[in-house]
């Protein structure tokens, strides 16, 4: 078996998470690849639905979504939510002590109705019974061997808590274990199910990732303000920087915790916050402050529904008009889009490179199925990392420090508090190059194109934009972010098929990357922009941006807004409508079409 | 290191405040407590946020951090957190302080963080052209409410007592020697300074001009002892007059302090030679 899906489902506070977080860590560390998606309610118990779905794989799998092979339900509720989603010949998991008269029913399944109360009760306690279940599926997958491994990643999870905890978590899993080796008679087409490992990889979230670069590029100082979904960041580097000597610093709101980044830059640290939506509106001000008083730093935004309070725990990538424009004025500052967990690492370091080279803000667009889900990433080359420090001037007694010298790429040296000879007062007004305030047209139009020349500087060392697919096809797609998944499974399916599609992945999504659109336009009859909003807003950016090119290629555009990620199905579904329609030579304009 | 003297902190540009303004006042005292601690300019930071007395760091000659309105506060905790060897000094009005930027003095007052807040207040927005602030007296008229100001004043030194701010004070840009006295104890002091400044505005506000003030000011009695929070606050709510001096002092762990416990206690776990590649093997 080289690809197997596992869902578990309940009611918010049974411990769907924990147990998927543990069956991830396990299984990866049997060496086999983990994709993951988490859906959870912003209650912490109650009648929320939490979700939790593992693909294991031996090469790495693009996303999680899809039909499961093994169905899990701690709940009623999800049973029959769920029923439908368990492949052909898949094995549905329900507790006959909660539902002990199952109404609904598939005769293409397998279905198990455990005692998972009953034995939970008795190994441990009800607590507990989500281990238990865990333990079922353990012994469903006899060949993968991933007890010994369990055991041991419930110690890992619950060192700091208590031996209690740990041994009721170790007794209700092998509980769970001995009642299915001892009493299912099995019918299921598992019991030979066997996957090879491919030796070690790391297991962590998009959050996590981003935690994790930070450190690696030399980040020493976080402020941040709780938020779902970032907090996952905070709460990696509140443990990790101190053991740096660095500091994360939980602040009395979001308009505080990027000023005080602002203060950590300017005093030479490479700083950065986390947040999302409501908290990203209130740090637009001191952006702008960062992007005019040219001070580095980074600001993670892991998006979710809005506008307002939104849907706190959905996805949607719809803060990437906040992200270019939100602040007022001419504001240059760089947009970065991680397409995947692994990208979440490396765009983080991109971050921190271009904030210090550059001296601007630069912004990573994560968002609620990235930054929580977890996956795997293949070892990373810390000592081949390329890590960018901050321009300093060679500075001696009796030299005229310019803080803002007009310079030929826009970079102006960088001094900092304790250096000396370096003095200097930086401003939100608009300033000479001596840094006085003042509001001589010629200095506002000299020093804007100076800021903004940064960013033409920048424009070659960004990473290029990642493609997928045939580069003879003649439809295109154009996508950003977490999307890249379901759209590249897509691609995988329709090449099956014989359509093909070439997608188009630009990382750094501002300065607006007309270069690489212009050529991957090129040979496109027709181009999709798949994107999680309702706006369309990477699509009307670039169409707005890119009037100069291909006026041939028609672009439509492909959104979802209702807070779930795309599937691969979804968008194969419309890649073939649109191979179909291209191939009849229909016009294309039963989908709202721009042409460049 | 070299002496300092009152003319080394003099900034490139030259203070644009009005003839008479009271802020000229409180700019020699501070620059008369740094000369006598002997501040370097290097080692130095003055941020402010947004309004008249926030220009402050254009006319001082270390560095300076010129925010938006309502940071100061933030922006000079964040830099004091990431360099503590800085003496960092933050600087600014009653509008940015005490309005818009109200929640972080709340904030600043818990943290205890080693730097100085000096506040200049002169009742009035005197940046946007006289309108009332949050000290503003009520029934005061100005182009934005012709006929009255209809909300009650906030007090300054009672709001930082009730914070717990561990040194505070209050001057009168009329009396340069005492300012220069409690500016001296505030950069002196270990921990969260706030030094409440009344500095009449000559332009906008007609009602707190220096002759007004000066009826109202008052010494703190020199027996007053400067441990008494509860005492400290019966002079900060005092109706007979505006007392001036050192209200309160008392010395506690400053943040920096916290956060050096918080990261020996990482370290203690982590060891010595704790690098990027050990964060990491929690994920494998």
């Amino acid at each position: 078996m080289k690809d197997l899906r596992i869902k578990i489902s309940g009611t918010s506070g049974q411990g769907i998470i924990s147990s998927g977080d543990i069956l991830s860590y396990a299984t990866t560390r049997k060496g086999y690849y983990v994709t993951t998606y988490r859906a959870f309610p912003s209650e912490i118990r109650g009648d929320g639905k939490c979700y939790y779905t593992l693909r294991l794989s031996e090469h790495k799998a693009l996303t999680a979504t899809g039909d499961v092979d093994i169905q899990v339900c701690l709940d009623e509720d999800t049973i029959f939510e769920c029923m439908n989603n368990i492949k052909q010949d898949g094995i549905l998991i329900y507790d006959s002590d909660l539902v002990p008269d199952l109404k609904q029913t598939r005769n293409d399944i397998c279905i198990y109705g455990i005692p998972l109360l009953s034995i939970a009760k008795k190994a441990a306690s009800e607590r507990s019974r989500n281990m238990t279940a865990l333990g079922i599926v353990v012994s469903l997958l006899k060949n993968l061997h991933l007890e010994e491994q369990i055991l041991k990643d419930i110690e890992v999870r619950y060192k700091l808590k208590s031996q209690e905890i740990i041994d009721a978590n170790k007794n209700a899993l092998n509980a769970g274990v001995k009642y299915a080796n001892e009493q299912l008679i099995r019918k299921d087409r598992y019991l030979d199910a066997k996957m090879t490992s491919t030796g070690a990889k790391l297991i962590m979230s998009g959050n996590e990732a981003i935690g994790l670069a930070a450190i690696a590029a030399g980040c020493r100082f976080f402020s941040g303000y709780p938020i779902t979904p970032a907090t996952e960041i905070m709460e990696y580097l509140a443990k990790e920087l101190p053991k740096f000597g660095g500091k994360m610093i939980q602040c009395e709101d979001e308009i505080a915790a990027i000023n005080y980044a602002l203060g950590a830059s300017f005093a030479g640290v490479k700083s950065m916050s986390a947040t999302s939506g409501p908290g990203f509106s209130l740090m637009q001000e001191a952006l702008g402050l960062a992007s005019m008083a040219e001070l580095p730093v980074v600001i993670a935004d892991v998006q979710r529904c809005g506008p307002s309070t939104g849907v706190p725990t959905k996805t949607e990538q719809s803060d990437l008009f906040a992200a270019m424009y939100g602040t007022h004025g001419d504001c240059p500052k760089i947009v970065l889009a991680p397409m995947d967990v692994a990208d979440c690492f490396y765009q983080t370091i991109n971050a921190f490179n271009f904030a210090e080279q550059y001296q601007v803000p630069v912004i990573i667009l994560s968002d609620a199925s990235l930054g929580p889900r977890r996956e795997c990433v293949d070892l990373i080359d810390f000592d081949n990392l390329k890590i960018v420090n901050r321009q300093k001037p060679a500075l001696k007694e009796g030299d005229v420090y310019n803080r803002y010298e007009d310079t030929t790429t826009g970079i102006s040296p960088i001094t900092c508090p304790g250096d000396l000879y370096g003095e200097h007062v930086i401003t939100g007004l608009e300033h000479t190059e001596e840094n006085a305030p003042t509001p001589e047209p010629d200095v506002h139009r000299k020093m804007t194109e100076k800021r903004f020349r940064k960013l033409e500087t920048a424009a070659g060392q960004f990473s290029k934009a990642k493609t997928y697919g045939s580069e003879d096809a003649s439809i295109g797609i154009i996508s950003w972010g977490s999307t890249s998944g379901p759209v590249f499974e897509a691609i995988d399916k329709a090449q099956e098929k014989g359509i093909k599609v070439q997608a188009l992945y630009p990382r750094t999504l501002y300065p607006v990357p007309t270069d690489w659109i212009k050529d991957f336009v090129k040979n496109k009859e027709v181009v999709i922009v798949i994107e999680a909003n309702y706006n369309a807003q990477f699509k009307s950016t670039i169409v707005e941006r890119c009037t100069h090119i291909n006026r041939g290629t028609e672009v439509l555009e492909f959104l979802k807004y209702d807070g779930t990620p795309f599937t691969p199905e979804e968008i194969y579904d419309e890649i073939e409508r649109v191979a179909k329609l291209q191939q009849d030579k229909c016009a294309l304009s039963t989908n709202k079409h721009t042409h460049f | 290191m070299k002496q300092m003297e009152i003319n080394d902190y003099k900034g490139r540009v030259k203070p644009s405040w009005c003839p008479g303004c009271g802020n000229h006042a409180v700019l020699m005292a501070l620059k008369k407590s740094m000369a006598e601690l002997n501040f370097q300019t290097h080692d130095t930071a003055i941020v402010s946020g947004i309004g008249c007395s926030s220009r402050f760091p254009f006319f001082m000659s270390t560095y300076g951090f010129h925010t938006i309105h309502g940071r100061a506060l933030p922006v000079a905790i964040g830099l004091k957190q990431a360099n503590p060897d800085i003496n960092v000094i933050a600087v600014g009005g009653d509008g940015d302080g005490l309005s818009i930027g109200g929640n972080h003095f709340i904030h600043a007052g818990r943290k205890n963080p080693n730097i100085t807040y000096i506040m200049m207040d002169n009742e009035i927005y005197a940046l946007t052209k006289g309108q009332c602030s949050p000290t503003s007296r009520i029934g005061t008229t100005t182009k934005c409410n012709p006929y009255a100001w209809t909300a009650d004043r906030i007090n300054p030194v009672l709001m930082a007592l009730s914070f717990n701010t561990s040194y505070v004070a209050r001057g009168y840009s009329g009396d340069i020697k005492q300012l220069e006295q409690i500016i001296t104890g505030a950069l002196r002091h270990k921990g969260f300074a706030f030094v409440h400044i009344v500095s009449p505005c000559v332009q906008y506000n007609k009602v707190s001009s220096f002759e007004k003030i000066k009826e109202l000011v008052r010494d703190l009695p020199q027996d007053h002892d400067l441990e008494d929070r509860v005492n400290a606050m019966k002079y900060a709510f005092a109706p007979e007059g505006l007392y001036t001096g050192v209200f309160y002092k008392s010395e506690r762990p400053t943040y920096e302090e916290r956060f050096n416990d918080v990261i020996a206690k990482a370290k203690s776990i982590a060891g010595d030679n704790y690098t990027v590649k050990d964060s990491m093997k929690q994920f494998q």
